[in-house]
Order: structure tokens, then sequence, then C-alpha cells
């Protein structure tokens, strides 16, 4: 690694590969269901054949499981096709709250994942021109510290507020308390930087506030920041 | 054989709970940590498979609390993951490391021979 710009393609990349292996957890997880309920079907349906009484309801069970695991399979490969063709263009104009919404749903697969409450505003225009593989790595860094420090069976508020300016802030709020030395806020900040989003922590250090723009021309490469 | 099953995935441990059950086996069934350390306070399992991942109590640090326990109890880890580093954990900690999906068979297998 000799420079800012590997520097920058190796966390990319790391991020990237991240991603797919949450998504692939996933999809394993709904794969696994899909396995064992069918597996099921066929144990009663053995049964059946060998003349033993076998509760109907479990069979329409079983169907309305797959049919529902199958559903979540395929909302699952979007969210996956949506994130991978964020790299397509560096710098784009994006819908925030669908890429924060994505985001939660990504990070929502992670083990210690705590629960969200999104507060979008009334009939607000959120287009944002900006770098979206960067400001989804943004955001996910900062569900994943904001997770670590809430917990599983919390809910963290996340509210969004346009700027008369067109600028955008996102609160990330009801977090514990944010400053740890094992969390990676070095790294959030040098993400932010490359997409001129500033960050504030509040005082208590319970809350993150991300100001992103309404418009970048350029993503400054992340190991200038420092 | 009495097992307990742990996974945070409720849909798959209870499929598979009742796959187990169609076999004979006794199988409590739980979706978190807390609750299998609650199960093995007062009940004597001969294996429990356990998720590697979940939330709260992952795992690799409930298989040491059910351990002190009760000490005879065998441990399956079972993940979705299966990545290289969870193998070489799972493999130290356990008598068996198993990837989902599994071969409901072949688990019955493992079953009988680690409950010895």
């Amino acid at each position: 690694m000799n420079n800012a710009n590997d520097i920058q393609n190796n966390q990319d990349l790391a991020f990237f590969g991240k991603i797919n292996a949450n998504i692939s957890h996933e999809l394993k997880n709904i794969l696994a269901i899909i396995s064992e309920t069918a597996g099921l079907l066929n144990d009663l349906t053995v049964l059946a054949e060998k003349g033993k009484k076998v509760d109907m309801d479990m069979f329409r069970t079983c169907s309305q499981d797959i049919e529902e695991e199958i559903q979540r399979g395929f909302a699952t490969v979007k969210q996956m096709n949506t994130f991978s063709h964020s790299v397509d263009t560096s710098v784009k104009s994006v819908n925030l709250l669908n890429i924060l919404k994505l985001m939660i749903n990504i990070a929502g697969f992670l083990s210690y994942a705590s629960k969200t409450r999104v507060n979008p505003p009334q009939d607000a225009e959120l287009m944002i021109l900006t770098c979206p593989y960067q400001l989804q790595h943004l955001i996910y860094q900062v569900l994943v510290v904001a997770f670590k420090t809430t917990g599983t069976g919390e809910e963290i508020q996340i509210s969004i507020y346009p700027e008369k300016n067109g600028d955008v802030r996102i609160i990330f709020s009801d977090l514990g308390e944010l400053y740890d030395e094992k969390f990676p806020i070095d790294k959030i900040f040098a993400i932010a930087a490359s997409i001129d989003v500033k960050i504030f922590i509040a005082d208590d250090f319970q809350t993150f506030d991300l100001l992103i723009p309404e418009a970048i021309k350029t993503v400054t490469m992340m190991g200038a920041h420092d | 054989m009495k097992i307990l099953l742990v996974d945070d995935e409720k849909k798959f441990a209870i499929m598979l709970s009742k796959r187990l059950a169609l076999r004979g086996i006794d199988v409590d069934v739980v979706f978190t940590g807390e609750d299998a350390v609650k199960k093995t306070e007062i009940n004597r399992y001969d294996v429990a498979i356990l998720d590697v991942k979940m939330p709260g109590i992952g795992g690799i640090k409930l298989r040491r609390k059910l351990i002190e326990l009760n000490s005879e109890m065998k441990i399956i880890f079972l993940t979705g993951h299966g990545s290289e580093s969870d193998f070489k954990i799972g493999s130290a900690e356990a008598a068996c490391y198993l990837s989902k999906p599994l071969h409901i068979e072949t688990l019955i297998k493992i079953l009988h021979k680690v409950a010895g």
C-alpha cells in the first residue's frame, strides 16, 4: 500500500466485500429456511403416503412460509443489485432517503443490529448530487458504530432535516456513548471528508449529526483528510 | 436423546425442530442465548445446537456459559456464514461445526455420534 489512492481503493474494496458478505449471509439464511420447510413438507407427504394422519394446516403453513421467504429473497437480491450499481457513476443525483433505507436494511442483517426508526420530513425534496458509494459507506459505518454502542434491544432515531440552502442533515440519536477507542471514528471522518459531509457529535456523545451538501463536484481522496 | 436448538432465525429453528421431532428426537427450541441459559438451568440436555452469530449472547460465548451449567453437554455449532475464521473457532470449541443448509439425515447421524 503506497499512497492515499491505494488506501482508498483498499477501504472501498473492503466495504464492498463486507456488504456482499452481509447479503450472502442473509440469502443463505433464507435458503436454509426454504430448505427446512420443503424438507418438512416432504416429511409430511411421506407420513401421509404411509396412511398416518397429517394436519392439513401444516401443509398450508409450510407453503405460505416458503412463499414469504422467496419474497424476502427477491427483496434482498434487489437490494444487492441496487448496491452493486452504486459504483457505476462516481458522482450523480440520488435520493437520500432511498440510500439511507438501503443501508439500514443491509446493516440490519448484522447480528448486533439495533432497531431503527426513520423520521423523514414531510413533502421535502431529498435529491442530492454526491458519490452514492461513499455516502453509503459513510451511513453504513455510522450505523455500525450506532448499533455497537446502543445494543440489539434498543431503538435508534434517525431524523432527516432539509436545510434552506439545499443541504440535508441526518441526525442519529438515542445512541449509547459514541466515544470509544475501538470504534472507527477517524475512518468515519475520513469518509465524510471525501464527500464534503460535516460531522457533529453532541457533547454527551449520544448524537451523531451528518450535514450532507446538496451537491459536490468530485470525490476527495480519503487519505488527504488526515 | 434430549437436545437444545438455539437460533435467532425463528422459522429455521422451528422447522428444523419439527423435523427432528418427527424422527423421535426430544428437542427444545429457543431464539436467544439468554433463553438458552434459562432452559439449561432447568433441563439436562445431551446436545446443544448453537447458531454462532446471534444478537445478545453469540454462540461462542453461549457455549462457555452452557458448559458451566452442564459440563457433559455436547455442543454443535451452526452457522450461515461458514467463513474460514468461523470454522477455525467452531472446530476448536465444539464437538462439531455445521454450515447451513443442513441435510437432516446427516444431522441425525452427527447427533447420535456426538451424544455417544
